[in-house]
């Protein structure tokens, strides 16, 4: 009888467990030049409010076709504006509770720096080094689904450079594999988000030039609510920390524009 | 239809599966009629590949053989440029990724082969290469023929280690799992639909006509009449 009992209870924490019932938090789709920036925000969030959110992190169009297949997210914060604004136009996102409903919230503006590892062998990043021979790869995030590439396929074309450097160009995933693929010695340089180039391990590890901002249309990012959540409080409640000038300040020092 | 992906599919495919054809024979060889207890080892190593996920490889091939690792120097040395972005990558990448669905058909072939054959042709003589090719290889070619197939449809078939490791360029690292992966990804669903419905016929013709010649039943059965 005792054994029984004690296998019963077993199998209940089992199913317990694999059934995953525990508090469902507050799910994050984030863009991947975020990653770098979120977490601690996230963090100090829980610390403020005790709302757990966890974030995920990709190319922005990657998260609009998961969200647009029904993914399971309150609140989407994309790397531009064409994302949300296509969800918002799809009915599946929107601003409520905002100044206008229809229109992204736009919580910062991005920066594109072309990044290149000290150990490199190749000169200091600048304009001069994209047209340099001895640059033999370039990293840049996928033009087509992520607003960094867009913006790095821009500036090229701005300078004149894009179909010279194409057969140079490792196009990866999204801005954090680009950054990775410069910062693994595998691509020589790479046109990688700010947030990226300021981390602890790749401001020791490299240098960066800021792409002139009149070379690339702005890197606006903004975030819609993901209209099915069923966190609505939670949500905006994140969202007023994100736009809080403390949390807006933090942005700034990450890498990131604040929105005002 | 993106046809310079497709053919590039085809390439890789191609060019793994005649690089695992050329590397199983001899370690199927080896595994089944070595007598050294250490193959053990051997034959887990190459069903490695089977239950590790294309990440783990997608990672070593990334960095530790990356320019930023002595081995890897080495290998720019040699191909005159990293593994990552590049054709060779992905055939480094591919080989090792299917090495199993190389091994393992050939190596249930040649173990289905009847024992006194074997002991007839080293009673008579033969080296292990001549056995191999005389005796093992005419008795087990229909488990060739499936380990070609399977090991061609495995490499057309990877995702992950390319996607890792490949950067995405047309003509050397974009193949038609990429391209799919890409058409989703920017809605274009008609084009992904005609890449999926490409890559899911290859397969499928592929499979029947391994089946219908009888070997990829044989196979499944252990047949042992060698």
């Amino acid at each position: 009888m005792r054994t029984a009992r004690i296998a019963l209870i077993f199998i209940a924490g089992i199913v317990t467990w694999l059934s995953g019932a525990a508090q469902t938090p507050l799910r994050v789709a984030a863009a991947a030049d975020l990653e770098p920036v979120l977490p601690p925000i996230l963090t100090a969030f829980q610390q403020a409010t005790g709302i757990h959110a966890e974030a995920t992190y990709q190319a922005s169009a990657m998260l609009t076709t998961q969200i647009e297949n029904g993914a399971p997210f309150d609140l989407f914060l994309s790397a531009d504006l064409s994302y949300p604004r296509r969800l918002i136009d799809a009915g599946l996102a929107d601003a409520a509770g905002t100044a206008d409903s229809s229109t992204p919230i736009t919580y910062a503006k991005g920066t594109l720096v072309l990044w290149a590892r000290k150990d490199g062998g190749l000169a200091t990043p600048s304009l001069e080094l994209l047209r340099s021979p001895a640059l033999k790869r370039l990293a840049i995030a996928n033009p087509d689904r992520a607003p960094y590439g867009r913006a790095a396929v821009a500036s090229l074309k701005s300078l004149g450079l894009y179909d010279a450097l194409k057969p140079k160009l490792a196009t990866a995933e999204n801005i954090a594999q680009a950054a990775q693929y410069v910062d693994s010695g595998n691509a020589d340089a790479g046109l990688i988000s700010l947030t990226s180039a300021l981390t602890p391990r790749m401001s020791s590890s490299g240098s960066y030039f800021v792409i002139p901002h009149d070379l690339y249309p702005p890197i606006e990012q903004g975030a819609v609510i993901i209209s099915k959540t069923t966190q609505r409080e939670a949500v905006h409640k994140f969202l007023d920390y994100l736009l809080s000038p403390s949390v807006q300040a933090q942005l700034a020092k990450s890498g990131l524009t604040p929105a005002k | 239809m993106d046809w310079q992906a497709l053919l590039l599919t085809l390439r890789l495919a191609t060019l793994t599966t005649a690089i695992l054809l050329v590397v199983a024979v001899p370690l199927a060889a080896l595994l089944v009629l070595g007598r050294s207890r250490w193959l053990v080892l051997v034959e887990a190593l190459t069903a490695l590949p089977l239950v590790l996920p294309p990440t783990v490889l997608g990672f070593f091939l990334l960095v530790l053989l990356g320019p930023r690792t002595a081995l890897g120097r080495v290998i720019i040395g040699v191909l005159g440029h990293p593994l990552a972005f590049s054709f060779s990558g992905l055939v480094v990448g591919s080989v090792i990724y299917s090495l199993p669905f190389a091994v393992q058909p050939i190596t249930a072939g040649f173990a289905a082969v009847n024992p006194a054959l074997v002991d007839a042709a080293r009673l008579l003589g033969a080296g292990t290469p001549r056995l191999v090719s005389t005796v093992l290889l005419p008795l087990a070619r229909r488990s060739i023929v499936v380990a070609a197939v399977l090991s061609f449809l495995h490499t057309v078939g990877e995702f992950g280690v390319v996607l890792m490791l490949g950067g995405d360029i047309p003509g050397a690292t974009r193949t038609l799992s990429i391209v799919l992966y890409d058409q989703v990804e920017s809605f274009d669903y008609a084009a992904a639909m005609r890449t999926a419905v490409a890559l899911l016929t290859m397969s499928i013709v592929a499979l029947v006509a391994i089946y219908a010649t009888g070997a990829g039943r044989r196979m499944s059965q252990g047949d042992r009449r060698g």
